[in-house]
């Protein structure tokens, strides 16, 4: 990056130079993109393949015959439509939930004025040091005695309640570059601190909001531990969990599971791109910082 | 000020109720699907759930699924009134959750388990019931003593494996080899083949079992059958020559190249892909593989009629003779100590393992641990060959890794590991193991 | 002014939901597993209370250290990685032509599951048919490593795959951080005759302070306790050498089913990592300070 960056600072002294600077970084930036979108291709032509290509083969070989049946006995006999279904309603439920905790406790921490705000910003970011399997145990026990084994309730609360800390701390982190100015301005005028919060303070952090929910929704996505713990009925489960049911005991569906992968990519796609625009359009609405 | 808070506590209490209506939410669709849903326990009045968990879901292991619903539906049929709900996890997910749930104390009525070290600490924190009143003549001799602890079973075998070494009867042709005998041809084979430039044996050494398994059969047939069971049960001491003597033939293998470049690294799949591409002319692995030379779809016809199997060979002026096998059973049915449903379990448990044994080979390719009787039965050659050399067989030492007590199992595994990549002497690792063995012990 | 931002009920009210599930799902099974620790249990069998003995068994283990170590050095490894992300973000959020493009196509990796990343840096570092061994053959290199199988090269090996697993992590709040930058401070610059290095360096750096101090505690924590993709690709093996202190807790407590080690092995994990948050809290602190 510095090489990119001294090649730029040296535009001004001519255009020739100016030119093969931004040539050469062109390069690296294609270069880079196509290094980052490659996997996506090689995981597509993973899900083709049977056992044998897949393994002892070059990785870049394309499919010797195209085995689309990965995806329909994936479809069929890997039950995908309720692990799909199950998938989307958890991550949005505690997508939403945990951006709105999040932002309340961010709010209260890092805008209020009051003694104990280190305090409780340090309560809150120890949460995110926990190694998730030390809380496996204790956490299925109380789920147990509470009646909430095998519900997708204990998933949800424990996701929004495990990526708190992190939405936390990088909500925290903008909200302390964030201008003072138009709160004080609003308070002036006589605006209640709910109405600040939401209709003045919420909208300002855009695109942090929008930055922490893609993370939250690839986090709580992709997320096997939990859900392979707590999650006992095959009518409950997500598509993490739903990938082992091609785990045998000696033999490995991996052309089962590359399907299930490219399937389970496609919504989180679609959803980043759209969420991914969100970040720049916010900038209109929190421009005001600097 | 309550006032104004009041618009924002509204809020949050619609809020938690929504999250405690879709909770519910969720529950309901389990009920709706399912109805033999745990729930039902409570409000049983003549209806009774057994609970099976294993671990073959329809989409790694569809055979074995198959078996397993039409037992279900047979004993559901010959016993009005129960009903037997499942949990189906993959291989993976199973021993994890197995975990979890035993530390809990939730386990189902009736689920599977794995033998030797691994099922100790359920028998000996009565987790399983002992099954010795199941245990019929049936079963292949020795099988059983896989799931004994201190005398008595706590599980029911479903399978039994033995190791052979698999091999590409082409390659071996094109450079004049045959299936050895002894060591010493067994090393003329990797001399000729490394000349040739041709992995001679592939190997998933990141899981160690892979490994261990050559280890075996050399401390097998250098010392004889007892020497590394001995060692283990602590009536020897690992620091016998023989089992020294055997680490160091691993490692000379080891230094001939017999191995594929960077075995330490590569996943035991990512191994066999090497053999099936015919990039390796020899794989050491379970019978549980003999379907990929034989039905496998995924593999080509004439990959398949090039594969073909070799006992392990003997060592010149060793005790072991080449009938001795590294095997054993696989999972085994275990009955839950705190079932309330003791009885009842345990005749399904009885009424799978008869059933299995009847259906398994034929129907899923899996060897039995019950004896089978093969006529009538259309298998593969390879089968009935394994199925005889089983009936001649003289000696079947459990793995080495299931063996042992948890403990000693890691130091194992991260010393076979060790020892092929020259990190260690075979004084060494026998040391180590020695070590790690007595310490158990106390 | 004061009086609307320092209201007790507010606070109390802003703060429950995240303090309380935080507590409650968070704090208690730190609290029972830091209990378990002080028990030696197999997690099936009786509990025997042992006191501290699983603690200061930890003093003294070689593996627990030699985990440790690994486990700083991939904290070191990822809180230098957070230059090139830092680099990439200032890059894709200066005047380039199709930056928006860019961006998002160098955030698509992140969306991959463990499991996909995992079998994607298995194929790139497979000794034989492998991406990056092919590669160097081709290239002259004749004997290239077997990466994820010696001593020497598998945790580096893995350290990049990691490196690469969180590259849109961070590259997404740094862009997202940037884009808050009001355009007339840079115009102004510009105006001024600053290069676009300084304008990175002296200008948009030190405005995004907040949340790169953010980064760095979410890097340095989140390296302490990780486990996934070492888990995968090599089980902390050959022989322990790739052991971090994730999998070595892990292995201890689910494998060999000393469950009460295990336990403790994640209260001194949480401790460790809490020790070093506070110490760079304090590093950061008196570099403001001065």
């Amino acid at each position: 990056m510095t090489l990119l960056s001294t090649v730029k600072t040296k535009q001004n002294d001519s255009s020739g130079l100016k030119r093969l600077g931004m040539g050469i970084m062109y390069l690296i930036l294609v270069g880079v993109a196509v290094f980052q979108l490659y996997p996506l291709l090689w995981l597509f032509f993973f899900s083709l393949k049977g056992n044998r290509e897949i393994f002892g083969q070059s990785p870049f070989a394309l499919p010797e015959d195209w085995l689309w049946e990965n995806y329909q006995r994936v479809w069929t006999v890997g039950n995908m439509d309720t692990y799909f279904f199950n998938s989307v309603f958890i991550t949005v439920t505690a997508v939403v939930l945990t951006l709105l905790f999040a932002s309340l406790a961010t709010f209260a921490i890092m805008r209020m004025k009051w003694k104990f705000s280190g305090i409780a910003l340090l309560f809150i970011m120890v949460g995110y040091m926990i190694p998730i399997h030390t809380a496996l145990v204790p956490l299925f026990s109380m789920f147990l005695r509470v009646g909430l084994l095998d519900n997708h309730l204990s998933i949800i609360l424990v996701y929004i309640a495990y990526h708190l800390p992190l939405t936390v701390m990088i909500l925290s982190g903008f909200y302390s570059q964030l201008s003072r100015e138009i709160e004080e301005a609003a308070i002036v005028d006589g605006a209640s601190i709910h109405r600040i919060f939401f209709q003045i303070t919420l909208p300002m952090t855009t695109p942090v909001l929008s930055t922490t929910m893609i993370i939250n929704m690839i986090y709580n996505w992709n997320e096997f531990v939990f859900a392979n713990t707590f999650l006992s009925s095959d009518s409950l489960r997500t598509l993490t969990v739903g990938i082992q049911s091609f785990v045998g005991q000696y033999l490995t569906d991996w052309g089962a599971i590359g399907a299930t992968l490219v399937i389970s990519i496609v919504p989180v796609l679609v959803a980043y791109l759209f969420l991914s625009n969100r970040i720049v359009e916010g900038v209109a609405a929190g421009s005001v910082k600097g | 000020m309550t006032k104004k808070h009041g618009f924002l506590l509204f809020v949050m209490a619609i809020l938690m109720a929504t999250l405690v209506a879709c909770g519910g939410n969720g529950d309901e669709d389990a009920n709706g699907d399912d109805t033999a849903d745990t729930n039902g326990d409570d409000e049983e009045v003549e209806e009774r759930v057994l609970e099976l968990s294993h671990l073959w879901p329809e989409g790694s292991s569809p055979q074995h699924h198959e078996i397993v619903s039409g037992i279900i539906e047979e004993f559901e049929a010959d016993n009005p009134g129960i009903t037997i709900e499942t949990d189906i996890y993959g291989n993976e997910q199973y021993r994890e959750n197995l975990s979890v749930i035993s530390a809990a104390n939730e386990l189902p009525d009736v689920g599977m388990t794995w033998g030797g070290g691994f099922i100790e600490p359920y028998a000996e924190g009565e987790m399983f019931t002992p099954l010795d009143d199941l245990v019929t003549d049936d079963f292949v001799p020795g099988t059983v003593d896989a799931f004994a602890v201190d005398g008595q079973t706590y599980a029911l075998p479903l399978e039994l494996n033995i190791a052979p070494v698999y091999y590409n009867t082409e390659m071996f042709e094109d450079h004049g080899l045959e299936a050895p005998e002894t060591l010493d041809d067994l090393k003329h084979i990797v001399e000729t083949l490394v000349d040739n430039d041709i992995t001679p044996a592939t190997l998933g050494n990141r899981e160690p079992w892979t490994g261990s398994m050559w280890y075996m059969y050399l401390a097998d047939r250098i010392g004889g059958p007892d020497v590394l069971t001995e060692a283990i049960n602590r009536e020897g001491s690992f620091e016998h020559d023989a089992l020294i003597e055997a680490a160091a033939e691993l490692q000379e293998l080891t230094d001939m190249d017999a191995f594929i470049n960077g075995f330490n690294g590569l996943g035991n799949d990512e191994a066999k892909g090497y053999f099936i591409n015919e990039q390796a002319a020899m794989y050491m692995m379970g019978t549980w593989d003999l379907p990929e030379w034989t039905t496998s779809e995924d593999n080509p016809q004439e990959f398949k009629d090039k594969i073909d199997y070799f006992k392990f060979p003997t060592v010149d002026g060793g005790d072991g003779d080449i009938d001795s096998f590294v095997g054993g059973p696989g999972v085994g049915l275990y009955v839950s100590e705190d079932s309330d449903m003791q009885e009842e379990a345990k005749a399904f448990v009885s009424h799978f393992v008869q059933r299995w044994g009847e259906l398994s080979v034929e129907e899923a390719g899996v060897i039995p641990a019950t004896a089978v009787d093969t006529d009538g039965m259309d298998l593969p050659d390879m089968y009935i060959d394994v199925l005889n050399d089983l009936n001649e067989a003289t000696n079947l030492t459990l793995y080495a890794d299931v063996q042992m007590g948890q403990d000693t199992e890691d130091v194992h595994l991260d010393m076979i590991q060790a020892l092929m990549a020259g990190e260690v002497t075979p004084e060494e690792f026998a040391e180590n193991h020695e070590e790690a063995l007595a310490q158990e012990e106390d | 002014m004061d009086k609307v931002m320092s209201n007790k009920w507010v606070i109390f009210l802003y703060l429950l939901p995240a303090t309380l599930m935080i507590g409650v799902l968070v704090y208690i099974p730190i609290a029972v597993s830091g209990y378990f620790g002080l028990f030696d249990w197999d997690g099936v069998g009786a509990m025997n209370f042992i006191g501290l003995q699983n603690y200061t068994e930890l003093l003294t283990d070689s593996t627990f250290w030699f985990s440790a170590r690994n486990s700083f050095y991939l904290a070191l490894f990822s809180t230098l990685a957070l230059v090139v992300y830092l680099g990439v973000a200032l890059v894709l959020s200066s005047k380039v032509k199709g930056r928006e493009l860019f961006r998002k196509i160098y955030l698509i990796p992140m969306l991959l599951s463990s499991v996909a990343i995992a079998q994607l840096w298995i194929r790139v570092y497979d000794p034989n048919n492998g991406f990056l061994n092919t590669f160097l053959r081709n290239i002259g290199f004749d004997n290239p490593p077997a990466w994820l199988a010696e001593r020497d090269t598998v945790l580096f090996a893995i350290f990049v795959a990691i490196v690469w697993q969180f590259a849109g992590f961070y590259i997404i709040i740094y862009t997202a951080a940037l884009k808050g930058i009001s355009e007339e401070l840079v115009e102004a610059a510009e105006i001024d005759g600053a290069s676009p290095l300084q304008i990175a360096t002296r200008i948009k750096v030190p405005l995004i302070s907040g949340v790169i101090k953010t980064t760095v505690v979410l890097a340095i924590v989140g390296s302490l306790k990780y486990f996934d993709l070492i888990w995968v690709m090599t089980g902390g093996g050959p022989n322990g050498a790739s052991e971090v202190l994730a999998s070595y807790m892990y292995k201890e407590a689910f494998n060999r089913n000393n469950f009460g080690y295990g336990s403790a092995i994640g209260f001194a994990l949480l401790i460790l990592a809490l020790l070093t948050t506070v110490v760079i809290q304090k590093i950061t602190k008196s570099k403001e300070s001065q």
